[in-house]
């Protein structure tokens, strides 16, 4: 039960006067007691270091770490009560499952008897499942029950935090969607404050209660999954969360008395003034499209742009097919539905409703206008979402 | 380009050798190697072969010309001796005359068992001393970086390449110095020497390949500095350690020129006191292959109990969690 604050946290690596490699930059998260904070970002955005600042492995250049008040700065990690989950599992490979649940307890300064302990061990193992598994040695475990270890290891000792370190990456695919949803229920069960790493933006969405994303050591947005997704705070955000990609293009924009003009490439439309909150002061803009948020003209009509894709390759997947293809503006990528009768070479025509366009300003590549969800924008979006 | 009667198999045989793939070829080379594997192991085994049988042999017949490839008449001459000699000069003979009522005589002098005795003593002193200082730099120079570690690993190297023998004449300086001429701890400490650096380089393979991740698990469950070296990284390492251990065992086990420089007679390791069955004119080769064999029991039976994890530590991988 630990309120977890960074406050203006840095890390350089090498010396900070000459030549060293800023991997944090000034980085301020605050998670609420009983949080799950998601660290999102690509390979080398310093992530990870945060993480390992958390815990105590690395020490902040400057800033300040705290827990619940507390600066931590110089407290080790043996004494900072916390619990990591290792990419690598990091289970103990000479000890069995039942000592290597143990070990924390076994080494914490409790009054715990050895009876104490193994009840413990037993009921941890229970709640994941992997009682029959005690005295199995890690490499007699398949890459799920390392996992399940892994994590009983840290829950066993009831630590102030869960630290996650891409704990899932390991994983094959299908196991990384039901370990996801465990350790968001067991989470969410012993109310323990988290922070997660990981590169994935989908495990991050479908797991975090708060996501700080990061690239090059800064932070660009802390904010709920929704947020981020609907309105990311630049371009980097918006094209990092979400799959597939974001479509962007430049457009022009001319103001009109209750509608801003949109002008691209072969194609013009309108967005009305009462979706767009902040002041739009640049003309030069670029157009974001959420490849979900199309639909086919011949089955919705919208006030949206239109566009007359040649469609170059279909990929089904399921019920819906994610269609590449080139339109006026340039290459374009859809998640249409009812795609059966679709094949490459064929010309689709495809249409977005204007409370689901990002504009972004192509200077600063700061948001202009997010994407508006249904309840915000009245009348006519609605209706999409009755008929879908 | 086919005709109807060609094999339709035939275009997957361009390019074929006699040797590669015809059955006859593939005989012939298995049979090929089969042979070089034959001479190869008898080569290598057939000093020990000879070893064998030369200690059951009767003093004549090792003296014949031409030898015999086989003991024709067998003869436990040899270990009696030995073993006679060995009672005699460690004054169990009395005892073992008077409890079994039989006669022990013997023109050797030589306690075949003290000796043994004498060389597990350097032979472990060494293997500890190699281990313990070897682990503890090796895991300094694999974790830590500082100024100078490539040239000192660089000396550590050139130290293994240099002969002992070149030194010799410097440390029979230093082992008077310090008075431990004709004592095993002047043994243990130049065979702890020599092998530590080949430990620092075994055990540094191994540190280098110890995964990051599972020291950070243990200082986050708690452990301090030595715990996790205590309860972690040593159980870990086993293997490593014990093919460390070894290694220094042997060495220590089978260096000649130091013990027999600077040790008297009577505190003689074995591969020193095996020489002095080699007495001339008068060598009774039964008597010294007989040694040999009872000397190198107690190490092949317990090279045979740890030989697994010695393969394990050399080639690293078993520790792989």
């Amino acid at each position: 039960m630990t309120h977890l604050e960074l406050d203006g946290v840095t890390k350089i690596f090498g010396d900070p006067s000459k030549d060293g490699i800023v991997a944090v930059n000034d980085l301020d998260i605050d998670v609420p007691d009983g949080d799950f904070l998601v660290l999102l970002g690509p390979s080398g955005c310093g992530k990870t270091t945060t993480l390992r600042m958390i815990g105590g492995l690395e020490e902040p250049t400057e800033g300040e770490v705290r827990f619940d008040g507390t600066v931590v700065n110089d407290v080790k990690a043996r004494n900072r009560d916390i619990a990591m989950v290792f990419q690598d599992f990091a289970l103990y490979p000479h000890m069995t499952v039942r000592e290597n649940l143990g070990f924390g307890l076994r080494r914490e300064d409790n009054d715990m008897t050895d009876e104490e302990i193994d009840d413990r061990i037993v009921e941890t193992a229970e709640m994941l499942e992997i009682e029959e598994l005690l005295n199995n040695k890690p490499a007699q475990l398949s890459g799920g029950q390392k996992q399940r270890v892994a994590l009983g290891r840290a829950i066993i000792r009831e630590p102030r935090l869960f630290l996650f370190d891409e704990p899932l990456a390991n994983l094959d695919a299908q196991l990384r969607k039901t370990m996801r949803t465990e350790i968001d229920e067991l989470q969410s069960e012993v109310g323990i404050t988290s922070a997660y790493v990981t590169h994935n933006q989908e495990e991050a969405m479908t797991i975090a209660d708060k996501i700080a994303v990061l690239d090059a050591g800064e932070l660009q947005q802390l904010g709920s999954p929704d947020q981020v997704f609907n309105e990311p705070a630049n371009l980097f955000v918006a094209q990092f969360v979400g799959s597939p990609d974001m479509n962007l293009f430049d457009g022009t924009l001319s103001e009109r008395p209750d509608a801003f003009r949109v002008e691209m490439d072969g194609s013009s439309f309108d967005i009305p003034k009462r979706l767009v909150d902040a002041d739009i002061t640049t003309d030069e803009v670029l157009v974001g499209f959420r490849p979900q948020d199309f639909y086919q003209t011949r089955r919705r009509a919208l006030d949206g742009p239109e566009f007359d894709t040649q469609v170059r390759v279909v990929e089904p997947v399921g019920t819906e097919a994610v269609v590449h293809g080139d339109s006026a503006p340039g290459d374009l990528t859809a998640k249409v539905g009812g795609f059966h009768d679709l094949s490459s070479g064929e010309t689709l025509s495809l249409t977005i409703a204007p409370e689901h366009v990002y504009l972004f300003d192509a200077q600063t590549e700061e948001l202009l206008k997010g994407r508006l969800v249904a309840e915000r924008a009245d009348g006519q979006a609605t209706a999409d979402e009755v008929e879908a | 380009m086919a005709t109807d009667n060609t094999d339709p198999t035939a275009e997957y045989r361009k390019n074929q050798s006699w040797l590669f793939d015809s059955k006859a070829g593939g005989y012939l080379r298995k049979t090929a190697i089969d042979l070089l594997t034959l001479v190869i192991a008898v080569f290598v085994l057939f000093p020990l072969y000879w070893m064998i049988v030369t200690a059951f042999k009767t003093t004549a017949e090792i003296q014949q010309i031409p030898p015999t490839l086989f003991p024709t008449e067998f003869s436990l001459e040899g270990f009696r001796l030995v073993l006679e000699s060995s009672l005699e000069s460690s004054g169990y003979d009395s005892f073992v005359e008077s409890t079994f009522g039989v006669d022990i005589s013997s023109a050797i002098n030589i306690d075949i068992l003290g000796m043994i005795l004498n060389s597990l003593k350097v032979a472990i002193g060494a293997g500890v001393i190699a281990v313990v200082l070897g682990t503890g730099a090796s895991y300094v120079l694999s974790r830590r970086e500082f100024r100078g570690k490539n040239v000192l690993m660089s000396l550590l190297l050139a130290s293994l390449m240099f002969p002992g023998t070149a030194i010799m004449v410097p440390e029979w300086e230093l082992i008077s110095t310090l008075g431990l001429f004709n004592t095993h701890l002047a043994l243990i400490l130049i065979y702890g020497a020599m092998t530590s650096p080949f430990v620092v380089w075994l055990m540094k393979g191994f540190f280098d390949d110890f995964p990051d991740s599972i020291v950070e698990a243990s200082r986050i469950d708690q452990c301090s500095s030595f715990e996790t070296f205590w309860y972690v990284i040593v159980p870990m390492a086993r293997n490593s350690l014990i093919a460390s251990f070894i290694f220094a065992f042997l060495l220590a086990w089978n260096e000649l020129v130091f013990a027999l420089t600077l040790l008297d007679n009577q505190n003689y390791t074995v591969p020193p006191g095996l020489l002095t069955f080699v007495q001339g004119f008068n060598t009774q080769w039964n008597v010294v292959a007989a040694a040999s064999i009872i000397i190198s029991i107690p190490v092949l039976i317990g090279l045979a109990y740890i030989q697994q994890y010695f393969v394990q530590g050399l080639t690293g991988g078993a520790i792989k969690g």
